[in-house]
């Protein structure tokens, strides 16, 4: 450890951006700029900070560090708890990556009511990392539902035509799943307390996940509060059939909202299967599992081939995260080593790919104000540059091998061979659609004669400007790092995954005869 | 009575006298606005100051008819900051309309003393008699605006059903008298443990009682299906009456119910506790189903008043499940919708402030670019009232579903809870949809035509602020209130 340790680093990267939310409030209204500079350096500042976390994380176990305990209602136990793993770190770093790149990205679209959506922004990013390290349910709990208000405000003031429907029907999904995980964590609290005679620890993370591998959140209970806890995850991630929002909401958010939304708020879900779900239910986890993977492969099947029917190419984008989320989920549930790292490192390349992807989209919709496929054509030689990236991320999404993306599904296919041969089969079948539907799209888009449309855009359809190059490159360049280097990612996480699945592997599934 | 009896009556007999107190200042100085509110202000100190020092040692007056134990401090704290928020909201609303601040102050700590002396009587007739105390004044403030329609006609509707039910009331009152032959409340509780102890199945006369009372109370608190005269009442009102009414006879009715069912009845609580459970599982789903359909605020806030209503009895009915989590948990929620509901009403009534401005969804349309303190702090409030943290109303939501939870876990009747906190959470979902919708309104649209900015007097400002910051620290800091909440609830248990 380095001369940070002294300091409460991730409760500082956690209220930075709150701190900057609140100097916005004081800026004056009048000056648009003010407020997009001061958000841009908090983010920033954010994210320095959490970089000197990661660098001064000790990367040899799956032991959380930089522990900070505050006891804070001391009646049911709880207290203000953070700290990080190798896990919760990794994805720390992406969403302060992602928030300031999506800030930068924000300051040409976003032309009204600047200083409430760059408050809104900095509030969503306290949620997000908050979320990411509460070691308290309830204070995990507080930061999920912390999410929602400033998504809900970013989707419905800056969004497009629909955004209305849009974002309460992604609050009213969120917020079912979610309140239905509130029964469940205060049952599994309570039984903590029946159990242990003490409300102590009765939120606790660990104490929790200690008081569930001797198999006391087993049996029926096990059953049903997993089923609680997947709903709200699997809302969130989403997995089908519970996707329906999603594409609504990318479509209607403004472009820096998709970006965060597909980086870091479908990781949401995916990241409390592996730290609560999982570890928490062991035994109802394997239950569930068979339904999981099945739902998963559907949802990975079911992306890719609307994907390829999509006349938008924002809705398009949505539906390729629906199915490269199945991978996730799918990598998650076959409880096997490379699996789980797969998922996670997934999750990461699907937050760097697909948000560079939504900012892509977002470029061309900004001088074009269409969005529409059929319309587009011949960008690779009036906008070379652009096609260029474009083409790069279209790559990448695919799963070129050298592009991160191929070294997360690929981890997560030798994960699932080794368990079900069947579901690894089926899922390597859909790359191959998700290579037609993707790179069909990139043919359609960049290839052939300017389209008619572009022409009578005339000289508004410039190149990619340098600010918009500035969001794309660092994305670019990790997605070539993480592609030639995986193991940078892989070390960080692998004493988490042996924690969640430690569990897994001590207990034994409840049979319930249902799927037998 | 002897002088220790008025020692512990203290605060109710400062009440009267304060109110006595504002109309001799009105006699002296009519219409003016600035004493009387002085003197309302102070009196309330006042009374709030010897509730403190009273609460300090549990008492009884008048041969145990009247007891001063934690549950009553705490309930007339709620109660005097009840009244001292309308107060805060109503003259800016009032003068406007030429309505006088003076009477109003005076009606209203009428209504305050009746509450306090309902919250605590040790025996049915007191417990009667501080039930009439508070609701009659309430009667007054809903017609307050005599040369409005509306407002008469709620003020009807409110009465006659008023009355109606307490009538039911008294009847039931006097069955339980009739065959336990005590009044005191620690008597009948005794009578009926002996009954219930010897096995013997429900008398017919103490089964038509319970039900007689179970539907008088369930008027007072506007439980479905005895809610009808709620939307009414509501919407006619002037509007920093409609949140008093949504607020303080709706706290004072619980406090009814504690002391009879939890005190009185409590050995019954077996018999009664299902007729609970109903209540609250058709309350919050009505309330919550009928709100979603409304375009008028207030008429959707008096919809979801009836909701909150709801998520109340599930606390209720968690502790006649044998869980004194759940009473700690009413209490909480008490104290959380008190401050959230006043606050929300407190926003709609500032913008309603000229007359002839309706409260529909389209006054709320481009607030945060008009008035943006006002829309702020709504959001506040209806996030609040919605039950997203960090905010007391989550709070007071994770604590009556904590108490379901539990009493699913271990009572007799443990599915059922547990269904009813499913149902509870599902019901704040819905709830999220129409709240959300004034957010919409406020946030996402353009006003129609040009609209006046409104100057709001200082007071508005002042309660606005004490209910927006107490909605937040009851949330991000429960600490404060779980101890007081823990022993006035052990008081009872």
């Amino acid at each position: 450890m380095t001369a940070l340790s002294g300091l409460p680093l991730v409760s500082i990267i956690t209220f930075l951006p709150l701190v900057g939310a609140i100097v916005i409030a004081f800026t004056p209204s009048g000056r648009p700029n003010v407020a997009r500079y001061t958000a841009l350096a908090f983010a920033l500042l954010t994210w320095v900070v959490s970089l000197g976390l990661l660098v001064s994380f000790v990367a040899t176990n799956g032991d959380f560090q930089f522990v900070e305990t505050q006891s804070w209602i001391p009646m049911f136990g709880i207290q203000y708890k953070v700290g990080v793993d190798g896990l919760s770190l990794v994805l720390v770093v992406l969403t302060t990556t992602l928030t300031w790149i999506s800030i930068l990205a924000s300051f040409s679209p976003i032309q009204n009511r600047v200083k409430e959506y760059m408050i809104s922004f900095l509030v969503l990013e306290v949620g997000m990392i908050g979320v990411f390290v509460a070691m308290d349910l309830f204070l995990f709990y507080i930061f999920w539902e912390l999410v929602l208000v400033p998504m809900y405000l970013i989707i419905g003031i800056w969004g497009g035509r629909n955004r209305i429907y849009a974002t309460i029907k992604f609050v009213l999904y969120t917020l079912v799943g979610s309140l239905l995980m509130l029964v469940a964590i205060l049952a599994t609290a309570f039984t903590y307390e029946t159990v242990t005679g003490s409300w102590t620890g009765a939120f606790d993370m660990q104490a929790l996940t200690a008081f569930a591998a001797q198999g006391n959140l087993a049996g029926t209970f096990g059953v049903v509060a997993f089923a609680a806890f997947a709903l709200a995850f699997a809302i969130k991630v989403p997995m089908f059939p519970f996707h329906t929002w999603l594409p609504d909401a990318h479509v209607e958010a403004p472009t820096a909202g998709s970006v965060i939304l597909a980086a870091v708020l479908l990781k949401l879900g995916g990241y409390g299967f592996i730290r609560l779900a999982v570890p928490l239910f062991p035994e109802a986890a394997q239950t569930w599992a068979p339904v999981i993977i099945v739902l998963s492969l559907v949802a990975i099947i079911y992306g890719a081939i609307v994907a390829l029917v999509q006349p938008d190419l924002k809705k398009l984008v949505a539906y390729s995260s629906v199915s490269h989320m199945g991978f996730v989920t799918l990598g998650i549930f076959v409880f096997q080593q490379q699996g789980m790292q797969g998922a996670i490192l997934q999750m990461v390349n699907h937050g760097l790919i697909t948000g560079a992807l939504f900012l892509l989209v977002g470029v061309i919709y900004e001088r074009t104000h269409d969005r529409t496929i059929a319309k587009m054509g011949g960008l690779g030689a009036k906008t070379p540059v652009y096609a260029a990236a474009f083409g790069f991320f279209v790559f990448a999404s695919v799963g070129l091998p050298g592009l991160s993306g191929f070294v997360g599904e690929f981890l997560v296919l030798v994960g699932t061979f080794t368990t079900s041969p069947a579901a690894a089969a089926v899922a390597t079948f859909v790359m191959i659609l998700a290579a037609g539907y993707l790179l069909w799209m990139f043919q359609r888009v960049a290839f052939g004669e300017l389209s008619d449309f572009l022409k009578g855009i005339g000289d508004h359809l410039t190149d990619l400007r340098p600010v918009e190059a500035l969001t794309l490159v660092p994305l670019g360049a990790l997605v070539v790092v993480f592609g030639l280097f995986p193991g940078l990612i892989l070390d960080l996480i692998a004493g988490s995954v042996t924690h969640a699945l430690a569990a897994v592997q001590q207990a034994a599934p409840i049979a319930l005869g249902l799927w037998r | 009575m002897s002088f220790s009896d008025i020692v512990t009556l203290a605060p109710f007999v400062a009440a009267v006298l304060v109110a006595a107190a504002i109309i001799v200042v009105d006699f002296i100085a009519p219409g003016r606005k600035v004493p009387a509110l002085a003197v309302t202000f102070i009196g309330l100190a006042l009374v709030a100051a010897l509730t403190v020092v009273t609460g300090q040692t549990s008492s009884t007056a008048f041969n145990g008819a009247y007891v001063v134990d934690p549950l009553t401090t705490f309930l007339d704290m709620l109660f005097v900051a009840i009244v001292a928020l309308t107060v805060a909201f109503a003259p800016d609303y009032l003068e406007q309309r030429t309505l006088p601040v003076a009477e109003f102050n005076a009606v209203l700590v009428f209504a305050m003393s009746g509450a306090m002396l309902l919250a605590g009587s040790a025996d049915l007739l007191v417990l009667f008699l501080g039930l009439e105390l508070m609701v009659l004044p309430g009667y007054v403030l809903a017609g307050y605006h005599k040369s409005d329609g509306f407002s008469t006609e709620g003020a009807i509707k409110y009465f006659l059903l008023g009355s109606f039910s307490s009538a039911i009331f008294l009847f039931g009152l006097a069955f339980v008298w009739g065959l336990t032959g005590t009044t005191r409340i620690e008597g009948v509780s005794q009578s009926l443990a002996a009954m219930a102890a010897g096995g013997a199945a429900l008398s017919p006369g103490l089964g038509m009682g319970l039900a007689f009372l179970t539907t008088g109370v369930a008027f007072k608190i506007a439980a479905v299906p005895f809610h009808y005269w709620t939307p009414d009442a509501y919407q006619g009102s002037p509007t920093p009456v409609t949140g008093y009414l949504s607020v303080g006879p709706k706290v004072g009715a619980f406090a009814l119910i504690i002391r009879l069912f939890a005190g009185a009845l409590g050995p019954l609580a077996a018999d009664w506790s299902i007729m609970f459970m109903v209540l609250a599982a058709l309350t919050m789903t009505l309330g919550n189903l009928v709100a979603l359909t409304q375009d008028n605020v207030k008429r959707m806030l008096a919809y979801s008043s009836i909701a909150h209503t709801g998520y109340m009895l599930v606390g209720f009915a968690a502790f006649a499940a044998g869980q004194i989590r759940g009473m700690e948990g009413l209490l909480y929620y008490m104290a959380a919708y008190t401050f959230m509901n006043l606050g929300a009403f407190g926003v709609v009534s500032a913008l309603q402030k000229r007359p002839g401005i309706t409260s529909n969804l389209s006054t709320f349309a481009g607030l945060i670019r008009r008035e943006p303190k006002l829309a702020l702090l709504l959001t506040l409030f209806l996030l609040s009232l919605t039950g997203i943290p960090p905010t007391a109303g989550f709070f007071g939501k994770f604590y009556v579903i904590l108490a379901a939870v539990e009493a699913g876990q271990t009572s007799a009747t443990g599915g059922w809870m547990t269904g009813l906190a499913i149902l509870a959470v599902l019901n704040a979902a819905v709830a999220a949809f129409y709240y959300l919708r004034v957010v919409v309104y406020m946030f996402m649209r353009d006003q129609a035509g040009d609209v006046p900015v409104l100057r709001h007097g200082r007071l508005v400002w002042a309660g606005l602020a004490v209910t927006a910051a107490v909605t937040v620290v009851l949330g991000l800091f429960p600490n404060v209130l779980l101890d007081i909440v823990g022993k006035a609830a052990a008081a009872i248990g």
